[in-house]
């Protein structure tokens, strides 16, 4: 992946994608080497590839391959069963990433593997709750023939010994130890506090502004299984409030896709943003059948702040226009949990995508059904259907716009705006330090 | 002795025999499908039938506590759901940092704690009394995670005197563990300072009131004599009383603490696993610290016997 | 009742005068009448404060987020705007209602273990035993993990800090019946054919309310501070419950720019938990001076 999202090669020098999109041919890099100092070859590509298909979360996205091929080393070849346009643009998932393990490791059940990669920093040490090592891998072998470093991909030099993760979840503690120089960089500033390091000349502070922050509505759950009900809700929601709420760098922006991007489709959905309509929600609502002593249930978490927020916003928005609520605090675990299942009896949650508005519609997807818990909606079915077929990208754009249209229309998500992150680093120690939406600790030097 | 030690141990078997009961019922009420949060986003229902086979989460619940109790037994505390190792690796890693906290916070505690309340007792119902009394009340009144913010912000953020979080271990030098544990230690030991300079100072009145006090001060000897050897001596037993239950105090301090101070440490750890419902996890956390505490308890009746022979247990 | 020595108007008089003796004795106590100034202002805060202080404690005003104290917001605001005074004062309805609750039901279930325990010798050790098994798990762990079970509301704060603190006043209600059946009259009560149910209300119950009322008071104020502390590890009252550890939790990242959302309930909870320990002080050295009570 690189600096603008798009997939790239970076184990493999190239990839020759066949003219009907269902045999994806790789040619693997010589010379890589495993942590373990083992020579990476495609038979150790290929027992990834299962091991994938076999135990990931996500391996629905792998449930169209006919059959995986390594003919000689440095050859490893997908054949799929039918035409996926976006196929490679669905490997470069950050979410359930496509790592290449040794061969041996293919028997491991989830979570069980040794961490053994192919990349510049191998894992030092790691104790839950206090800190992650990765230390510079001395038999990495960069990808000479590669364009300069560019996101992911590219030739990466490694210039300091070891860098060092300190899990502080008080984000007192955690501007105390940059100020102190404790800490060299640190993530996650709540915007209110970033004033307490923009008066010092040495740190800087960067806005990284890479996610969307949504309202999830459950179709499965009464009484918002009822298109008018859910109609309602968003009719009610003002996002002004919500992004003066929320202690993240936030921007107003109607669209699933960050704009900009490749998908981005200008102002064509807009109407269905920031309502701000209290009257008529409460119209809606009473088409819908609504009735007062039914209290619609908030779920959310105080592991995330602006997800609290949002929805503790998003309750007395409600209770102006006559729709009442409890919220329920649980547990981000329980939550993300609840959200994927449909138990719990939520009607609205609250949580942020950070990859897929910068990925692409093909990561959306999974999003997009299994969090509303959308069934029988043949609309977006054809809609999602002619993008994966559609080899032009035009096509793909016409039928991104009726997902987005589809989704939004219905109020399975509600968008809430563009957020960001904050991260402050000390300008005089990391001078070339450039941020992107991960931290990358490679064509740096340390002073 | 031998015979002591045997038999407050016999005495310990259904009590702990309750406590691993207890702490495996407990778990049984936690909402929510450890197989289905185990299996992570997204998970296939096969998938998340496969975790609970393996965990045998679909068996019978009296089959689940039998071989929860024969594991017990064998030493076997289970396995964590979320950290890939088990619950006895998965405490032992974390117990350093408690251990390192608790002794620096009762070395503060004890003596600071039982000289407030000899001053205290010596100085009966003057100024110097009321104002250390009020101190300790204010130790066992104050919420500990309101201090250890406040405390944060002044010693860390504003003077930058000491470290906002994190532990460093032994192994790394004497100076930057102490250091980092000062301010956590000292945030924790407030409540037991007070409390135990409460008891220390009323078991001290009780004893300074008896007669053999006012003869040893009749017959000359030096106040500070009095106080230590004849008064303190004596209200040994009172003190140690309260051991157990202080350590019982620091324990469930310490989950507070090493929250805000970011201390990795078995009370965080249980939190987490509270909040993640790891099932084994709290089962086996749980079971320690009631384990602790009532070998703790033997360690304190024991104790009795050589500070005061009195004291007989049949 | 047909019992004639229960009839309120033979008994009355007697109680009257020397609940009458106590209170002025109880009132000359320091610590007691400190106690009570402290507790009885949080009460009236609690009880009166809603009525008079009318702002809704859960609106936002987002144009009015982190104001710091003034003649319109005595208490300030937070990061959603919300007036700190109406949730303080929410909130001290809330840690008084859920210390009290504690304290009761902690006292209906104590005593009831306690009276079974000493009373009825047969069940006495298990039933200790199964109290000395929940006295080893920490009173705060033992409410997480209950808490965690019942789900975070108020009501499963209540119960989850209840069980927690049985233990403890079973254990004192306990030694009281162990002493008062043994007594000659009690045992003559006995003899002579009196109910069980007679002995305990007559004699082990009047026995034990003075050292269960000293604990239960301490249970008041540890109550307060465990609620506290358990909101502020998120597994308390939900928001927007205001709550006092709750309003702690949301303001603690701010507490340097905005300090006043920590402060106003942090000496909430510090004053709350020192007037009950005063009351307990007090309580303890009139009713039972050689009481060793100590929560």
């Amino acid at each position: 992946m690189d600096g603008s999202y798009a997939a790239k090669p970076m184990l493999a020098s190239k990839v020759d994608v066949a003219n009907d999109g269902k045999t994806f041919t790789f040619a693997l890099r010589h010379g890589v080497k495993f942590h373990n100092g083992k020579e990476m070859t495609s038979a150790d590509v290929q027992a990834s590839f299962e091991r994938y298909r076999r135990i990931s979360p996500n391996a629905a996205v792998l449930a169209d391959v006919e059959s995986f091929e390594a003919p000689d080393p440095f050859t490893f070849i997908i054949h799929l069963k039918k035409t996926n346009a976006v196929f490679l643009d669905v490997l470069k998932s950050p979410v359930y990433p496509f790592v290449i393990l040794p061969a041996e490791q293919k028997d491991k059940p989830a979570r069980e593997v040794e961490i053994i990669g192919t990349g510049p920093f191998k894992l030092g040490e790691w104790r839950k709750d206090s800190h992650l090592i990765i230390e510079k891998f001395d038999g990495y072998v960069a990808d000479e023939g590669g364009k300069p470093a560019d996101g992911l991909v590219g030739r990466k030099t490694v210039n300091v010994s070891s860098v060092r993760y300190r899990f502080m979840p008080e984000a007192n503690a955690r501007i105390a130890a940059l100020q102190t120089g404790e800490a060299d960089i640190i993530s996650n500033v709540p915007r209110d506090l970033a004033g307490r390091i923009e008066g010092r000349p040495d740190l800087q502070v960067n806005r990284i502004l890479a996610c969307q922050q949504y309202f999830i509505v459950n179709t499965q759950q009464p009484p918002t299984d009822s298109v008018q009900m859910r109609q309602a809700i968003r009719a009610a929601v003002g996002v002004d409030d919500m992004i003066g709420a929320i202690s993240r760098p936030a921007k107003r922006s109607h669209s699933m896709t960050i704009p900009g991007g490749e998908y981005y489709g200008g102002d064509i959905n807009n109407g269905f943003y920031d309502q701000k309509n209290p009257k008529l929600a409460g119209e809606l609502a009473k088409q819908a059948g609504y009735k007062p002593d039914h209290k619609l249930k908030l779920m959310t978490t105080a592991t995330y702040p602006e997800f609290r927020d949002a929805i503790l916003v998003l309750s007395e928005q409600l209770k102006e226009a006559g729709i009442a609520s409890d919220v329920q605090m649980v547990d981000w675990a329980t939550n993300a949990s609840n959200m994927q299942t449909g138990n719990g009896g939520w009607n609205i949650s609250s949580t942020s995508f950070c990859s897929n508005p910068n990925l692409g519609p093909q990561q959306w997807k999974f999003m997009v059904y299994n969090f509303p818990h959308v069934k029988n909606d043949a609309e977006l079915d054809a809609a999602y259907d002619k993008f994966y077929t559609s080899l032009a990208l035009d096509d793909r754009k016409t039928a991104w716009r009726v997902i987005e249209k589809r989704v939004l229309e219905q109020a399975y998500m509600i968008k809430i705006a563009d957020i960001g992150v904050i991260q402050a680093l000390n300008r005089k120690r990391l001078p070339d330090f450039r941020d992107f939406y991960i931290n990358r600790f490679w064509n740096i030097s340390l002073k | 002795m031998l015979r002591l030690v045997a038999v407050r141990l016999t005495h310990a078997v259904p009590v702990l025999l309750i406590i691993a009961v207890l702490a495996f019922l407990l778990m049984q009420l936690l909402p929510g499908d450890p197989a289905v949060l185990m299996a992570g986003d997204g998970a296939s229902a096969e998938a998340i039938q496969q975790i609970r086979e393996r965990l045998q989460l679909d068996r019978p619940l009296w089959e689940q506590l039998v071989s929860w109790v024969t594991h017990l037994l064998s030493g076997d505390l289970g396995t964590s759901l979320t950290l890939n190792q088990t619950v006895v690796s998965a405490v032992a890693e974390r117990l350093p940092v408690s251990l390192s906290l608790a002794v620096v916070s009762i070395a503060i505690t004890v003596p600071v704690g039982i000289l407030l309340g000899v001053i205290a007792a010596a100085a009966r119902d003057s100024w110097i009394d009321v104002a250390v009394m009020a101190i300790a009340l204010l130790g066992v009144s104050v919420p500990s995670f309101w201090i250890a913010i406040l405390s944060v912000i002044l010693f860390s953020v504003t003077l930058g005197w000491l470290p906002s979080a994190g532990y460093v271990p032994l192994s790394d030098g004497f100076l930057p563990w102490l250091l980092a544990l000062l301010q956590p230690a000292i945030v924790l030991a407030l409540f037991q300072v007070g409390f135990l300079a409460r008891m220390t100072r009323s078991a001290m009145l009780d004893v300074l009131d008896q007669d053999f006090i006012r003869t040893a001060r009749a017959k000359g000897a030096p106040e500070s004599r009095v106080l230590w050897k004849h008064g303190f001596r004596n209200t040994l037993i009172a003190v140690l009383t309260v051991v157990g239950y202080i350590f019982s105090l620091l324990i469930g301090g310490s989950v507070i603490v090493e929250q805000v101070f970011a201390l990795p440490g078995v009370g965080r750890l249980v939190v987490q696993a509270v909040l993640a419902r790891d099932y084994p996890l709290v089962q086996g956390t749980l079971l320690l610290f009631g384990f602790i505490f009532v070998l703790i308890n033997i360690a304190t009746d024991i104790l009795y016997v050589v500070v005061d022979p009195r004291v007989r247990y049949d | 009742m047909t019992d004639a020595a229960l009839d309120p108007a033979t008994v009355a008089p007697s109680a009257l005068q020397r609940g009458a003796a106590l209170a002025r004795r109880l009132f000359r106590h320091l610590s007691f009448r400190i106690g009570f100034v402290i507790v009885a202002l949080l009460v009236m805060v609690a009880v009166v404060g809603p009525l008079l202080h009318t702002a809704d404690p859960t609106a936002m005003q987002m144009r009015f987020r982190f104001r710091p104290p003034s003649a319109r917001f005595w208490m300030g605001t937070d990061a959603l705007g919300r007036d700190i005074l109406s949730r303080f004062v929410h909130g001290a309805r809330l840690s008084l209602v859920i210390g009290l609750w504690v304290a009761i039901l902690s006292g209906i279930a104590g005593t009831i273990f306690g009276v079974l325990s000493g009373y009825v010798r047969a069940i006495d050790s298990l039933v200790m035993r199964i109290m000395d098994a929940l006295l080893a798990f920490p009173p705060i762990l033992l409410a997480i993990g209950i808490n965690a079970a019942l789900g975070p509301q108020v009501h499963s704060v209540i119960i989850a800090l209840s069980v927690s603190y049985i233990p403890r006043t079973a254990r004192i209600v306990r030694a009281s019946a162990l002493v008062v059946r043994e007594l000659d009259y009690v045992q003559a009560a006995r003899i002579s054919g009196a109910s069980g149910l007679r002995i305990v209300l007559r004699h082990i119950l009047p026995n034990s309310v003075g050292p269960l009322l000293v604990q239960l008071t301490f249970v008041f104020a540890y109550a307060i501070l465990a609620e506290a502390a358990l909101s502020f590890l998120g597994i308390g009252p939900p928001p927007p419950t205001p709550s006092w550890g709750n309003i702690i939790a949301e303001g603690r990242d701010y507490s340097v720019e905005a300090w006043w959302i920590m402060l106003f309930p942090g000496l909430g909870i510090s004053l709350a938990a020192l007037g009950m320990n005063l009351l307990g002080d007090g309580l303890r050295d009139v009713l039972d001076p050689r009481l060793k009570i100590e929560g």
